[in-house]
């Protein structure tokens, strides 16, 4: 168990993280990448020649490779390095257009740059949702703790990371809540509830696949609004609750285990009666 | 309206031109550097890994309901005919084999599992009981219907799958461990449930009456279950 | 409608066919310069350095005015001809193919460009005036809200637009209407004459028309390269003659980090019964009511015939990427299902 979730844990690192580090050149959508462009407005009008991109994958969660090469990644370099620069502004500047304008200056570019970024600021705070979520690999697991406190871990080293836009994290998820945001941010939150199990070393296929995606995406929520009137030190209040959180889901999670199994118990024990008895079944 | 045609003739050859020459340009690389360094790893597309995912909760799905049919089964029958147990707990044991390997790909390849996992359940014991109930011939048919059924529903993966290597072989790229790992696995469990399906026949799965509804019936409802699962 | 589809999906194969018969009307040297043309960028990254040959404006190459095929010189001179003639009812028209909408476009398509935004910051002022270049913008709708929008909203008053409009009636009709704009406003707009395809030539709109004619040989300038921050064309680029090279010509004069945003009709492929009414809304109806409202049939024929012929939202994303831009996302946005669309890009550093 504990080899192979350590190597699980690095592969993922290695393909997850890399995208933030080191801008790929595989995705420059420059006409150098793209050679087969169309010519005239006359030849394009019966077929598109390229696939539609996709670029903004949250959900991505599709059949994760190990030996091909990761898909895309989610933001071209010159995005990368606009929000790059951008996220250095936000704890001053809040998730805003003055943190794209200034992060699109310093990264050499003009104010009206930001234009490239097809969700403007909404582009900011998701590029917060995913960098922090891909960080998420790196974090140093204890050796042998069971499950729970592994998850209980990465959800408040999640959470953490939350610290220093912690003042603006309020907008931010008003923005993610605005109608046309919502599927997108939902999406990020259950990849991220998928992400945290993954790197907990979850292998649970069954049905608790669901149930413990959608308690822990609940328990994150709640912990984030929690946090942003946190003002203990350290956190302390925020990881108290969070620990208090996923308590009960275990304890609700046991309860309902313990029902099946006594429904499932009483099921076999009737037909075992029945077959005593000679029924042919 | 008949204008249409010599617009787009001539101011379309030149991007023409150029499309041939970059693409004959990058296979004429792409050969060059297979004599010298091993060839490339081509990310799977976005169609691809939906194809993948889809196919490993499908494959899932089936294995699960397989095993549940079998240990539906076995008691009712091997109550009857005490000599089938032997083979009721090979065929038993092999499905088991699959499902587990099709949980471990499941979690290693993050693939999502089939959200009616309990529906599935619940049908696919009922199926095996009934069947068992109404006698050996009909417990044979269903199984002869449903592995038909999975038979057919592994070729086909198997065929996408290879089509899927063969278009990378062809483009100059390599084709990953997993993926042969994939396509052995594929072809190992589809030879095991073909091989039910002749047990299945040597115990008169035919003269289970009436044959052609029971096992029509099945094999209908294994394509709908096949189809949904591959969906949710 | 039925036959319109049966020929437009005979379409490649007539093409393909006629490709032989017709490319010897037209000067044979043309198809030898584009062999020359794609053998010489034939590698990928060259391909941005070298202009292809359907990027060089060429009078005598065919090219389309609705349905019809005329050549490059000639769609120039029929599209003044529609323009001149409806540059009084344009507003008239645009309510009329987007059922008013064109106006919450215009709108979205200025708020979302945010022209004029630049925080400032601690130290020295950091802004660099901004310039807008509006082209075929003639009767001003997106450059007085470019300025409304860059002055009043964003306070940032060092915003100058130009509005460029190769149609000097329509040019006329914007000038006239900027007199209702405050001063400020006025003294940061200027208004030329000019063929987007090649803005090195550029003269300023003349009061009268018969000083144009007079003044039109020594008072050409040109726009540098390199010297606009936003370049924008709203329901333009299709009447173009010649539109990757329209492109080009755009990526030269804007700064690198300048951005090209376009608003334009568009294809509503993705909602088959949006798609069904939009169609039988502008093939029946507009026309009539062109004939009816401005008794002008033949102009609005064309506008919805043109609106057919524009590439699809992701065909055109592909042509911006080809003149050199780089796109976000999709590259393009649709407003109203696709009856218009959005297309940024976003000239890259060198």
């Amino acid at each position: 168990m504990r080899p192979q979730a350590l190597s699980r844990t690095a592969a993922s690192a290695a393909a997850g993280a890399s995208w933030l580090l080191t801008p790929r050149a595989a995705w420059t959508r420059t006409p150098a990448a793209t050679p087969s462009t169309s010519s005239s407005i006359t030849s394009t009008s019966t077929t598109t020649r390229r696939a539609q991109p996709n670029l903004i994958q949250p959900t991505s969660r599709a059949y994760h490779a190990y030996t091909h090469p990761a898909p895309p990644p989610p933001f071209s370099p010159i995005e990368t390095a606009i929000l790059s620069a951008a996220y250095t502004h936000v704890p001053t500047h809040g998730f805003s257009r003055t943190s794209l304008a200034l992060g699109a200056r310093s990264a050499g570019y003009l104010d009206i740059s930001t234009n490239l970024l097809p969700d403007g600021v909404f582009s900011l705070i998701k590029y917060h949702l995913l960098s922090q979520r891909e960080l998420l690999s790196t974090t140093p697991l204890p050796p042998s703790p069971p499950l729970s406190s592994r998850v209980e871990l990465l959800t408040f080293t999640r959470l953490l990371a939350n610290a220093p836009v912690l003042p603006h994290l309020q907008s931010a998820l008003a923005i993610m809540a605005q109608p046309s945001y919502i599927p997108t941010s939902l999406a990020e939150l259950a990849v991220l509830a998928d992400e945290i199990l993954y790197l907990a070393g979850d292998v649970a296929v069954d049905p608790t696949w669901y149930t413990k995606r959608a308690s822990l995406s609940a328990i994150y929520a709640a912990s984030e609004l929690f946090m942003t009137n946190d003002s203990s030190t350290g956190f302390r209040d925020t990881r108290a609750f969070l620990g208090r959180r996923l308590g009960e889901a275990e304890e609700l999670g046991g309860a309902v285990r313990s029902v099946g199994e006594w429904v499932g118990f009483n099921a076999k024990a009737g037909v075992n009666v029945l077959r005593s008895w000679g029924a042919p079944i | 309206m008949s204008e249409y045609g010599p617009t787009s003739s001539t101011t379309c050859s030149p991007a023409q031109n150029r499309r041939s020459q970059s693409s004959s340009s990058t296979t004429s690389t792409t050969s060059s550097t297979t004599e010298s360094q091993p060839r490339p790893l081509k990310p799977l597309t976005p169609s691809q890994r939906a194809f993948l995912s889809s196919a490993l909760r499908v494959n899932q799905a089936g294995e699960l309901a397989a095993t549940l049919i079998y240990t539906a089964q076995t008691p009712p029958i091997v109550a009857r005919e005490p000599h089938l147990g032997p083979l009721m707990r090979h065929m038993y044991d092999q499905e088991a084999g699959h499902l587990t390997t099709f949980n471990q790909l499941i979690a290693k390849h993050r693939v999502r599992p089939t959200a009616l996992y309990p529906l599935w359940s619940v049908l696919a014991t009922g199926l095996g009981w009934s069947t068992a109930v109404l006698g050996r011939e009909a417990a044979m048919a269903c199984t002869e219907a449903v592995e038909t059924e999975i038979g057919g529903h592994y070729n086909a993966q198997i065929r996408q799958l290879l089509e899927m290597v063969a278009e990378w072989e062809a483009d100059g790229y390599a084709v990953g461990s997993e993926f042969t790992d994939l396509i052995d696995t594929l072809r190992r469990i589809r030879d095991e449930e073909l091989e039910h399906l002749d047990h299945a026949i040597n115990h008169d799965a035919k003269k289970a009456q009436p044959y052609w509804l029971l096992t029509s019936a099945i094999r209908a409802g294994c394509r709908g279950a096949i189809w949904v699962s591959e969906k949710v | 409608m039925a036959a319109r589809t049966l020929l437009r999906r005979a379409l490649p194969s007539m093409r393909s066919a006629s490709s032989l018969r017709q490319s010897s009307p037209f000067s044979s040297s043309t198809l030898l310069q584009s062999r020359a043309a794609s053998s010489s960028s034939s590698s990928p990254s060259s391909s941005s350095s070298a202009i292809p040959d359907y990027a060089i404006p060429d009078p005598s190459r065919p090219t389309h005015f609705g349905y019809e095929t005329v050549t490059e010189a000639e769609k120039i001179e029929r599209v003044a001809g529609v323009f001149t003639s409806v540059a009084e009812s344009y507003d008239r028209m645009n309510d009329l193919m987007s059922f008013g909408w064109h106006r919450i476009w215009k709108d979205h398509f200025v708020a979302s460009l945010n022209p004029g935004f630049s925080p400032l910051t601690s130290g020295p002022d950091p802004r660099a005036p901004q310039h807008i270049l509006d082209i075929a913008g003639g009767t001003g709708d997106i450059g007085f809200r470019m300025l409304h929008t860059a002055h009043t909203l964003n306070g940032n008053p060092d915003v100058r637009v130009t509005i460029s409009d190769i149609n000097p009636a329509m040019l006329t009709v914007g000038k006239q209407r900027s007199t209702q704009l405050p001063a400020s406003q006025q003294a940061a707009l200027s208004f030329v004459e000019a063929n987007a395809e090649d803005l090195t030539r550029t003269k300023p709109l003349s009061s009268t028309s018969t000083t144009a004619t007079a003044t039109d040989s020594h008072n050409t300038s040109s726009i540098p390269s390199n010297s606009i921050d936003l370049y924008t064309v709203a329901f333009g680029i299709r009447n173009f003659s010649n539109i990757p090279a329209a492109l080009r010509e755009a990526h030269r004069v804007l700064k690198p980090g300048g951005v090209f945003a376009c608003l334009e009709f568009s294809k509503v492929d993705k909602h088959p019964l949006l798609n069904t009414l939009y169609k039988s809304w502008s093939f029946g109806a507009i026309p009539l009511i062109g004939q009816l409202v401005a008794g002008d049939r033949d102009s609005y024929q064309y506008l919805v015939e043109s609106i057919e012929r524009f590439p699809s939202q992701e065909a055109f994303r592909d042509m911006i990427v080809d003149a050199g831009f780089i796109v976000g996302g999709d590259g393009f946005e649709d407003l109203t299902g696709g009856v218009a669309a959005i297309h940024k890009g976003m000239k890259p550093r060198v």
